[in-house]
């Protein structure tokens, strides 16, 4: 069974172990595991972009420096953790940058082993695995289930780092839906921001890119959506049971765990808003 | 408000500090098409970016629209000339919070949302706003 080294991040732990504890699970049971490294970090959660903020870096550069002790593949979930690992990566790679990097570099106690590739769950599922692989695995196909997949900004952008998918229009949630047998759903907003951490102090804001996005996803048809990261549903499934409490917003693992046969008890569902276990159940997927 | 000399040197640091070059825009306005929360930022990034422009930095450091970008970079990804509004927005932010003045107050959060609101959008919200 083929090891990553895994980097769940600190709302993994808490608010979004429903994100988490399925992901681990459905990994087992797709045929790779999920080694957590130990002593992580948090990853900064956001990135900072401005030229001269080198403090702001070390917390990732020396998240990337300990993995690349560890293995050649980091594994993330939570959309933020992969966007700053990723672009604090990059910015450590980049052509012409030698003297930051080095710095950085010297500034963190663990020393850069060997290359490390950060990769989202979802290319694991995707490149490593395959879809054909995991059609094979899907015990409780998800039959009739109209989908919305919600990739927001932090996995598509910017895209020459993320190299993910197409910024505009990303697919590769869409494609697993499909292996999973559901039916994903044309879904034109599905790489806008739903307003992020602006909830924090311009909960307004939010709520209306948030609200636009999901009716959005009602008017294509969807019963549900799907996403990757602890904030996005945040936003999206506690202003859906505020409004008219349709479309639960599911983590992609969550959907996937069903689909690959975990008990309903490894779900975390109990983390969601609303009762999407009676979604669920109406659906015949419980 | 007049054209000043400081305001020139404001926008040389914000230009140091978001490594953009403000006078490649040719104000297409893309990005403040694009921008999802076009309607509710103020200034949007192309008038942002003009104001810049005009000379006129201490209007767009007053502003609340710098504190409305969530960094979502639709507009960077959109723009024919690679001006990246996002980084712009982070430059003024930086030079506000660097003069010890902060945005957001931690201590204005709520007992029930602390318990809610996932912690990244905490640490997020108060890294982009707070000192």
């Amino acid at each position: 069974m083929t090891k990553y080294v895994y980097y769940p991040g600190c709302t993994l732990y808490t608010k979004a172990r429903n994100l988490d504890l399925c992901a681990r699970r459905a990994a087992e049971k797709v045929g790779f595991e999920l080694a957590e490294m130990p002593s992580w970090n948090c990853c900064g959660a956001i990135y900072n972009a401005t030229s001269d903020d080198l403090a702001a870096q070390v917390g990732s550069v020396r998240n990337l420096a300990k993995a690349s002790q560890l293995g050649d593949k980091l594994v993330t979930l939570c959309a933020a953790c992969h966007n700053v690992l990723k672009r604090v990566q990059d910015r450590l790679d980049q052509p012409g940058n030698e003297v930051e990097s080095e710095r950085l570099k010297t500034f963190v106690d663990e020393k850069f082993e060997h290359p490390v590739k950060v990769l989202h769950y979802l290319e694991v599922l995707k490149n490593d695995i395959g879809w054909e692989a995991l059609k094979a695995k899907v015990v409780k196909p998800l039959t009739k289930l109209k989908v919305a997949s919600y990739y927001g900004c932090l996995m598509v952008r910017p895209k020459e780092v993320l190299e993910f998918d197409d910024p505009d229009n990303p697919q590769v949630m869409d494609d697993l839906m499909r292996v999973l047998g559901a039916q994903p759903t044309r879904f034109d907003f599905k790489a806008e921001c739903c307003g992020g951490y602006l909830v924090v102090n311009r909960r307004d804001v939010a709520k209306s890119a948030s609200l636009r996005i999901l009716d959005n996803a009602k008017s294509w048809g969807a019963e549900a959506i799907v996403t990757t990261c602890p904030l996005c549903q945040y936003n999206l499934d506690k202003l859906r049971v505020l409004t008219d409490g349709s479309l639960p917003v599911f983590y992609f693992t969550q959907l996937l765990g069903i689909a690959v046969g975990l008990a309903q008890g490894e779900l975390g569902l109990e983390h969601n808003a609303g009762d999407p276990a009676g979604f669920l159940k109406a659906k015949g997927l419980m | 408000m007049a054209t000043s000399h400081s305001s020139f040197e404001l926008l040389e640091q914000v230009e140091a500090l978001s490594g953009q070059t403000v006078s490649d825009c040719y104000q297409c306005g893309c990005c403040t098409s694009g921008c999802p929360i076009g309607e509710a930022m103020d200034p949007p990034p192309s008038k942002a970016i003009r104001l810049l422009q005009l000379g006129r930095a201490q209007e767009l450091l007053a502003s609340e629209g710098i504190w409305m970008c969530a960094s979502c970079l639709v507009c960077g990804t959109r723009c024919p000339r690679a001006v990246d509004y996002a980084r712009i927005a982070e430059a003024c932010r930086a030079i506000i919070l660097r003069s010890r003045q902060s945005r957001v107050d931690p201590d204005t959060v709520s007992a029930p949302e602390l318990e809610e609101i996932p912690q990244q959008a905490f640490i997020a919200a108060f890294r982009k706003s707070s000192v």
